[in-house]
């Protein structure tokens, strides 16, 4: 089937590749969507509305940007994703794209839980805290870019052993 | 919309597994205390709105901000 789209010009997809979000995502109509991972893209995957051309989301898998990021899904939820026990489910995160990379977000208050299986999504709201809507995307990412940059030798280490 | 006058203590009850109560008012708050199942997700509305309008937010972005974001990634990782 050919989905067209704003961004990426005419695409070519498999039927059966279509997500089905029934309740779309919050405060938009759209009901399917394809989810489109190019490499070229690193942790950005887009979600783009089959058939709005114009809409598009760009989302990240929670596992890539936000360790540790977790909550339980409802047993009412599972049932709606058709999640069996086996079943993994993948949480992506909706990222607020901004002109300057450091002032990009990512929602942690309204993941996409997709069962990769059935391809059915579900946008959840979670209550509380602990999560903001605006979390800084390159705060996690950056933490992980340091930890891995600094350097491997500490002065103190090369200290010749007393006695 | 329905509208009913509660007193403090007193309760609504919707269907069989939901029950609201005023437990407390001070000034112009309201605590309530919600039974329902477990199961169920209550959340304030303004987190239901604010989802929705981060929604309107991300749907609205180009792909230079997308490339740009990626070569910022690519750089830092860089050895």
């Amino acid at each position: 089937m050919k989905v067209t789209t704003t961004r990426f010009g005419e695409l070519d997809i498999e039927e059966g590749k279509v997500i089905h979000m029934p309740e779309g995502m919050l405060g938009f109509v759209e009901k399917g969507f394809i989810l489109l991972t190019p490499e070229n893209l690193g942790p950005f995957c887009w979600l783009q509305a089959v058939d709005n051309p114009d809409l598009a989301f760009v989302v990240a898998d929670a596992k890539n940007c936000a360790p540790g990021y977790t909550f339980a899904l409802t047993a009412e939820e599972s049932r709606a994703l058709e999640l069996s026990e086996r079943s993994e489910a993948i949480f992506l995160l909706v990222v607020t794209m901004a002109p300057e990379p450091r002032d990009i977000t990512v929602n942690l208050r309204g993941p996409i839980v997709l069962n990769p299986e059935r391809l059915i999504a579900r946008q959840i709201v979670i209550e509380g805290e602990k999560y903001t809507t605006r979390h800084p995307f390159f705060e996690t990412s950056e933490k992980k870019q340091s930890g891995r940059q600094r350097p491997e030798r500490q002065p103190e280490k090369n200290v010749p052993p007393a006695g | 919309m329905l509208v009913l006058t509660r007193k403090i203590g007193e309760a609504v009850t919707i269907g069989d597994q939901i029950r609201i109560r005023v437990v407390e008012v001070k000034g112009n708050q309201v605590r309530l205390g919600i039974e329902a199942p477990q199961d169920m997700r209550i959340y304030r509305e303004e987190i239901y709105l604010q989802v929705q309008e981060e929604n309107r937010h991300a749907a609205d972005w180009n792909l230079t901000d997308l490339e740009n974001a990626v070569s910022l990634l690519g750089s830092g990782d860089k050895e």
